[in-house]
């Protein structure tokens, strides 16, 4: 099983009474709080615990974008995407990924993507998410669009790879009339593609339909079992194998000398769970973003929201690991078990977990755990 | 006067309408809160002219309207509409985002229309504040923006006072998602309607509650500044429903202001 490294790069660098004055930490939060100079060091900080990630030995460096919120200030997944392309040198480098319906120009995605891919080398795994409703409201895209601008826009993408330009494009949402990008990616036909779920069976459907490597994040084992039926359903249809490598899953992970400051460390965590994911319903499902089946399926999927769980139970069902190098091993091969994945996601720095104790973790990580779970 | 419900078949839609009274034709285009049905402001309208309460597409019984973009779409809709239930030339009074459409409708056709009711219309962009934004509150909250004192409403109870079943959640819903669909962006306006308006000489009767949270009461006096032929009535005491919230006081206002008198 391979292991990818995560940080949603964070800004918790205000005092939590501020933050709870506001409906939610997203949309809501004023930008006052926002601190250039610490912002400025942590970006530094990020990317040297990337730095150390791929130099330790972890298959994969995933990124992730949001907008308008502290909870995560990479805003340019293909930006930083480059970064990593240029200070690391042998892990995949994940983007999970583009948020595809708020984009309005497929055809720039693709070149940058391309140029990410060029710059690393070829290790970019382009995931395509479809966001969750805060960036329908940050890019002001109309949510009832939502999948068929996913769809869309994966298509020209896709086309911008593989079909030798000029070529026009008229389809519902875009238009274009003269694609020829001069950016095309090193991977042929083009870099491996990604796709997170949470909820919506269509999207796992639809992954496992084209053969995309296909993540839950964050969901109790019994739901992403059940997504991953889905998928299997949608590689039946299209006739295509699924192996442990079509399959990944997300969780959070931390491991320090003691279990004692492994599970305080742990404790980080909690702020995603809950704080940041804070408000109204609206903010983050707009009308129509969501299928009637998706609904569906997330009330049935969430009987339990992360943010009325302790952080005990977090740790029980295991969307929170942390412990000592071997005991994160054997919780990591119990993941594997239950779900015969061949990806395993860690978001492995969080909130104000610090930069000492992140690389600390980070070590420890690539020196026990990846050798303990490789053979997986 | 008692009403019956038909359904109209409008390019490869079926429209749900509700149809009564007697006299000569008055369409009526709803809001964002879909099809009241045949209220009370409706009922008195009914007694002086043919009442015509279709239910947009994509809202409560009506078909699907997916390939609609915009209320520029609603609107070419409901001319055709005028055409397809044999209505000849009627008045037009539309509410909320009904009657943006109704003024993009007489924007494009004026002489399809006689006298135009305009209710709380969205559709211009505001000299001053802005449109609330609808879709970004839980519906039981926005209601309670939406309206300026519901203790003062006398269909409170029918309307709104008992929780919705599950087949009326799932029309709101439905509902919401279609006005997502028709008003996301440019929010709630059309830039061009100020330079359509103009052309637009039909008799009009622009109503405004004074206390409306949702469109800045001063959108009033725009459409009026804007319509040629408009004037202003602003309710006190009234929020942005004014045919709920103060239906016999509307329904006098829509009465006179059409000239209806009793048909044999």
């Amino acid at each position: 099983m391979k292991l990818y490294y995560f940080s949603e790069m964070p800004h918790h660098e205000f005092p939590d009474a501020e933050g709870e004055q506001y409906p939610s930490l997203r949309l809501e939060f004023p930008n006052r709080f926002f601190d250039p100079e610490r912002a400025r060091a942590n970006y530094q900080r990020y990317l040297d615990e990337y730095e150390l990630a791929d130099q330790v030995g972890f298959d994969g460096l995933m990124l992730n974008e949001h907008h308008s919120t502290p909870s995560c200030v990479n805003v340019g997944v293909n930006m930083s995407a480059a970064v990593l392309g240029r200070i690391t040198k042998r892990a995949k480098i994940l983007l999970l990924g583009n948020i595809l319906p708020i984009e309005d120009n497929p055809v720039r995605l693709a070149e940058q993507i391309a140029m990410a891919d060029l710059i690393s080398g070829g290790r970019v795994l382009s995931g395509f998410v479809r966001g969750v409703g805060v960036e329908t409201w940050w890019s002001n895209t109309n949510p009832v669009h939502n999948r068929e601008r996913f769809e869309e826009c994966h298509d020209l993408i896709v086309k911008c790879w593989t079909s030798p330009g000029p070529f026009r494009w008229e389809g519902r949402h875009y238009h274009f009339r003269h694609v020829n990008p001069w950016c095309l990616p090193l991977q042929k036909p083009h870099p491996p593609v990604w796709i997170p779920g949470t909820a919506s069976p269509e999207t796992a459907i639809w992954a496992g339909r084209r053969g995309y490597t296909y993540v839950p994040f964050l969901v109790p084992f019994d739901v992403a079992r059940e997504l991953f039926e889905f998928y299997r359903q949608g590689a039946a249809e299209a006739g295509r194998p699924v192996t442990p490598g079509n399959l990944g899953f997300l969780i959070c992970a931390v491991t320090a000398d003691t279990r004692a400051r492994a599970l305080e460390a742990g404790r980080h965590f909690v702020w995603r769970m809950g704080p940041t994911l804070r408000g109204p319903v609206e903010f983050f499902s707009p009308v129509g973003m969501r299928s009637r089946a998706g609904q569906r399926f997330a009330m049935r999927a969430r009987p339990r929201s992360l943010a009325s769980m302790s952080y005990e139970e977090l740790v029980q069902e295991h969307f929170i690991i942390a412990g000592t190098p071997d005991e994160v091993a054997d919780r990591f091969a119990r993941v594997q078990r239950e779900l015969g994945i061949g990806h395993l996601l860690l978001e492995a720095q969080e909130s104000r977990m610090d930069h000492p104790t992140t690389m600390r973790s980070i070590e420890l990580l690539g020196a026990k755990v990846i050798p303990a779970v490789a053979a997986l | 006067m008692r009403a019956r419900e038909t359904t109209v078949r409008v390019g490869g839609i079926d429209v749900h309408a509700w149809v009564g009274g007697r006299g000569e034709p008055v369409l009526v285009l709803h809001g964002a809160g879909g099809n009241r049905g045949w209220t009370r402001w409706v009922q008195q309208v009914a007694e002086h002219f043919t009442v015509w309460a279709p239910t947009h597409p994509g809202f409560g019984q009506s078909g699907d309207a997916e390939w609609m973009e915009g209320i520029d779409d609603l609107a070419r809709f409901y001319l055709w509409f005028i055409d397809a239930a044999g209505l000849g030339r009627p008045h037009l009074i539309g509410h909320s985002i009904g009657g943006w459409t109704a003024a993009e409708m007489a924007a494009m056709s004026p002489r399809s229309i006689e006298r135009l009711v305009l209710v709380a219309p969205v559709g211009l962009k505001p000299e001053d504040g802005e449109i609330l934004d609808v879709f970004y509150y839980p519906p039981p909250r926005l209601l309670g923006m939406t309206v300026h004192d519901p203790r003062a409403i006398p269909e409170w109870d029918e309307l709104f006072g008992r929780p919705p079943t599950p087949a009326q959640a799932e029309i709101a819903e439905r509902n919401r998602e279609m006005t997502a669909r028709l008003t996301w962006k440019p929010y709630m306006h059309n830039p061009r309607l100020a330079h359509f308006l103009p052309r637009v000489t039909n008799p009009a009767l622009i109503v405004w509650g004074r206390e409306d949270r949702i469109v800045p009461a001063a959108c009033g006096e725009q459409y009026r500044r804007l319509l040629p032929g408009a004037r202003l009535a602003v309710l006190d005491g009234c929020g942005h429903l004014p045919p709920v919230e103060h239906p016999d006081a509307f329904a006098r206002l829509v009465i006179d202001f059409l000239g209806g008198a009793p048909r044999p």
